[in-house]
C-alpha cells in the first residue's frame, strides 16, 4: 500500500471539470484508489463520488493506492505519482 | 378559458397549441422477464444511443451558443461512464433488475445526495443526473428526445425543461415554452433567452390540464399563461405580439452596431445583471459590458455567507462569459430592509436612513474583505471593476481603497478601478470632492430619487411623489455629470431611468458618457439614442430645464 496526503490548489476543488479529468486518467490502473477526506473514503476514479464529498480548495487529502498482490507495488506508486502531481499541479484549472 | 400563472424567464408573447412532452414517468416493471445478458446489452444500446445523440448535440450547442453550453452536455457522459456508477447499474442486472429500473435507481440514488448536498454546485448537478436518467429512460423505451421535431407553432409544454431538450430542438425551435417547473436562473432559462423563445417556468398546477392541441397564449415577461382563449382575447394577443414581433424585428438591426447619436457622437451602452448566469445575455442583447453586477445574490437564501472560493468563482463566470470587455461589480448592497439569514442583519426601524451598504461593509472588515479578494482574483479573467454603494463621503473611498490594498497585496496582483454609486444627495453636493477620490461615477437613479425626494416608492401613500423626472432630480443629475466632466472621470447611470426613452435625450444632452440598463432594454436603449442628435437633445433638455414643476417636465416630454 501506498499512500501520501496532498493539498488542492485548484480554485473549484473537486467540481465536475476538475473532477472529471481526474478520475478519467486513474481509470487506467488496476489498483484501488481511495481519497479520504474528513475521515470519509471516496473511490478516486469515480466521477459521481467525487462530486457528491465536494472537496473544496485548500482541504487537505490522503491519497491511499491498493493493489491486489504485492506484485503491483510499482503500479500502487505511478498510481500514487500521478494522482498527487495531478492535484498539486491545480488539476489543468490553475 | 382559464388563467394561470408562472415565473417569465424569457420575454415575448407566444401563441401556438401545446405539444406536450413527457419525461419518462414512464411504466416499467422493475423485474426483469428477460436473461441478465439481454439486459445488459439493452442498456448497453440505450448508453451508446445516448452517447452519440450527446455529442452531436454537444457539437452543435458548440457552433450555436458557445463552448460553455457545450461542456455540460459533455460533462454527463463523463458522469455516466463512472466506473463506479457502472458497477452499482451491472450489480442490480444480476440480481434481475430490468435495464430501466437499474438505470433509474441507481442514478436516483446520486439525485438524492446530490440534492442533499449543503454545497450549490453540488446541488445544481442534481439536475443533470436527472436529466441523464429522463434521456436513458425514454432510450430504453424507444421514445427517443434526441430526434425531436415539433410542429410548427408549437408551445413546448412540459414537467422541466433540460439543457439536452432544447438542444435537441436547435433545428425546429417551439414558438413558445411552458413548464412545471424551473427557475429563471437555470441554464434552461438562459438557454430560452439566448434562443429568443419566450418562456414561462414553474407554472405549478396549471399545467395538468393541458393536453396536445390545446390553444396557448403565454407571455414570457409577465409569466402570465392563458389556456384555450376566446375568441376576442385570441385578437388582442395575436394582434399584441405581431406588433412585439415587428418591435423587435426593428430593434434586433441594432444587435452588432456602435452605440451613436444621430449626428454620430459614440455613447456606452452596458448592462446591469443579479447574477452571473445573466452574463450569457449580454452579448446577446447586444450589450458592451456590464455596467453594474450585484452581488448580494451570493448572500441570499443560505444559511452561512459564501466563501472567497464560491464569490470568485462566481465573478469569473462573469468576466469571462463577456470575453475581456468591462465588468463593474458592486460590493454587497444589502441593509435592514431585507432579511439576510447567512449574515443575521437585524431588522431596523428605519432600514433605508441606517447600516446599510458600504455602512456594513466597512464595519464587517473580515466579510468585506473576502469579497474584495474574490473580485481581484477574478480580474485575472478580464476588465473587472468596482463599484461602491451609498457612499456619503471621501473617508469611506479611502478607508475601502486601504483594505484594497492590503489584499492587493497578499495576493500580488495589479491595481483595477474603483468607482462609486451616486446615490444619495450628499453624494451629489460633494460630487467634486468625491471625483478626487474615485475612478469613476455610477448614478443609481432608483435610490436617488427616494433620497431626493423622501419619497418611499414602496409606500403606496408615498409613491406617487417618486418620479425622476422631477426637477430636483434632474438638477441632481446634471450637477454630478458636469462634476465628473470637471475632474475627467466616466460618469454612468445604472438605474431604471437610463431605458427610460424620455429621459434619454436629457442624459445625451448632460453629456451621461455610460447608460446601463437591464439586457432586455438595451436594444431598445440604442435605437433611442439613435433618434437624438445632440442639437435637438440639448434644445429638449434647456426646455426642460425651464420648467418649474414635475408635471410640466411630463407635458414638455409627451409631445
Amino acid at each position: 500500500m501506498q499512500k501520501r496526503t496532498v493539498k488542492v490548489v485548484n480554485p473549484q476543488g473537486f467540481h465536475m471539470r476538475p473532477a472529471g479529468v481526474f478520475a478519467n486518467a486513474l481509470a487506467k490502473y488496476e489498483c484501488d484508489i481511495t481519497l479520504r477526506h474528513n475521515g470519509r473514503d471516496v473511490n478516486a476514479k469515480s466521477l459521481m463520488n467525487l462530486i457528491a464529498a465536494c472537496i473544496k480548495c485548500g482541504s487537505e487529502i490522503e491519497i491511499i493506492c491498493e493493489g491486489k498482490d504485492d506484485k503491483g507495488i510499482a503500479e500502487e506508486k505511478a498510481a500514487l505519482e500521478e494522482a498527487c502531481s495531478m492535484i498539486e499541479s491545480g488539476l489543468g484549472e490553475v | 378559458m382559464k388563467k394561470i400563472q408562472g415565473i417569465g424567464v424569457s420575454g415575448g408573447i407566444a401563441i401556438g397549441s401545446a405539444c406536450l412532452i413527457r419525461q419518462a414517468a414512464l411504466s416499467y416493471s422493475k423485474e426483469s422477464s428477460l436473461t441478465q445478458v439481454a439486459e445488459k446489452s439493452r442498456l448497453n444500446k440505450a448508453i451508446a444511443d445516448y452517447t452519440e445523440s450527446t455529442k452531436a448535440a454537444a457539437a452543435n450547442l458548440r457552433t450555436r451558443v458557445g463552448d460553455h453550453d457545450a461542456a455540460i452536455l459533455e460533462g454527463h457522459l463523463l458522469m455516466l461512464n463512472d466506473p463506479c456508477l457502472r458497477g452499482e447499474i451491472d450489480d442490480m442486472l444480476a440480481k434481475g433488475a430490468t435495464a430501466e429500473h437499474a438505470a433509474a435507481a441507481v442514478l436516483e440514488s446520486y439525485i438524492i445526495v446530490f440534492t442533499a448536498s449543503e454545497d450549490d454546485l453540488t446541488r445544481q448537478r442534481a439536475a443533470d443526473v436527472r436529466d441523464i436518467k429522463n434521456a436513458l429512460l425514454a432510450l430504453l423505451q424507444e421514445k427517443s428526445t434526441a430526434a425531436l421535431t415539433l410542429p410548427e407553432n408549437a408551445i413546448l409544454v412540459t414537467e422541466e425543461l433540460t439543457p439536452s431538450m432544447l438542444a435537441a430542438l436547435t433545428d425546429s425551435p417551439p414558438t413558445g415554452i411552458l413548464t412545471a417547473k424551473g427557475s429563471i436562473t437555470s441554464h434552461a432559462a438562459i438557454l430560452a433567452g439566448t434562443m429568443g423563445i419566450p418562456a414561462v417556468f414553474s407554472a405549478e398546477g396549471g399545467i395538468g390540464q393541458i393536453t396536445d392541441g390545446t390553444v396557448v397564449i403565454l407571455n414570457g415577461s409577465s409569466g402570465e399563461v392563458i389556456l384555450s382563449p376566446d375568441e376576442s382575447t385570441l385578437q388582442t394577443h395575436t394582434s399584441r405580439a405581431a406588433a412585439e414581433r415587428e418591435v423587435r424585428a426593428a430593434l434586433a438591426s441594432f444587435a452588432d452596431k456602435p452605440t451613436l447619436s444621430a449626428d454620430g457622437k459614440a455613447f456606452c451602452l452596458f448592462c446591469n445583471i443579479g447574477t452571473p448566469a445573466e452574463a450569457s445575455l449580454v452579448k446577446a442583447s447586444g450589450g458592451e459590458g456590464i455596467g453594474l453586477m450585484r452581488s448580494e445574490f451570493l448572500f441570499m437564501d443560505r444559511t452561512s455567507p459564501p466563501d472567497e472560493e464560491e464569490q470568485y468563482e462566481a465573478y469569473k463566470s462573469a468576466a469571462e462569459a463577456i470575453e475581456g470587455k468591462p465588468l463593474i461589480i458592486r460590493t454587497l448592497d444589502i441593509g435592514g430592509d431585507k432579511a439576510i439569514p447567512s449574515l443575521g442583519i437585524e431588522h431596523e426601524e428605519n432600514p433605508f436612513l441606517g447600516h446599510r451598504a458600504i455602512r456594513y461593509c466597512l464595519s464587517h472588515e473580515a466579510l468585506f474583505k473576502t469579497q474584495l479578494r474574490a473580485i481581484l482574483r477574478a480580474s485575472k479573467h478580464g476588465d473587472v471593476r468596482i463599484m461602491l454603494p451609498l457612499i456619503i463621503s471621501p473617508s469611506e473611498i479611502r478607508a475601502v481603497k486601504a483594505l484594497l490594498e492590503a489584499c492587493r497585496e497578499e495576493l500580488s496582483l495589479d491595481p483595477i478601478p474603483l468607482g462609486i454609486m451616486i446615490e444619495t444627495p450628499a453624494a451629489v453636493l460633494t460630487a467634486d470632492i468625491l471625483a478626487r477620490e474615485a475612478d469613476f461615477f455610477s448614478i443609481g437613479t432608483n435610490d436617488l430619487t427616494q433620497y431626493v425626494l423622501t419619497a418611499d416608492r414602496g409606500n403606496r401613500a408615498a409613491a406617487a411623489l417618486y418620479d425622476p423626472f422631477h426637477p430636483a432630480v434632474l438638477r441632481a443629475i446634471r450637477h454630478v455629470i458636469h462634476a465628473a466632466k470637471s475632474a475627467k472621470i466616466p460618469v454612468a447611470m445604472c438605474g431604471e431611468a437610463a431605458a427610460d426613452p424620455r429621459m434619454i435625450p436629457l442624459l445625451m444632452a448632460m453629456g451621461l458618457d455610460e447608460f446601463s440598463t437591464s439586457p432586455s432594454k438595451t436594444l431598445a436603449c440604442r435605437a433611442e439614442i439613435a433618434k437624438w442628435s445632440l442639437p435637438d437633445a440639448t434644445a429638449l433638455l434647456e426646455r426642460v430645464m425651464a420648467a418649474e414643476r414635475v408635471e410640466e417636465v411630463r407635458d414638455i416630454l409627451q409631445n
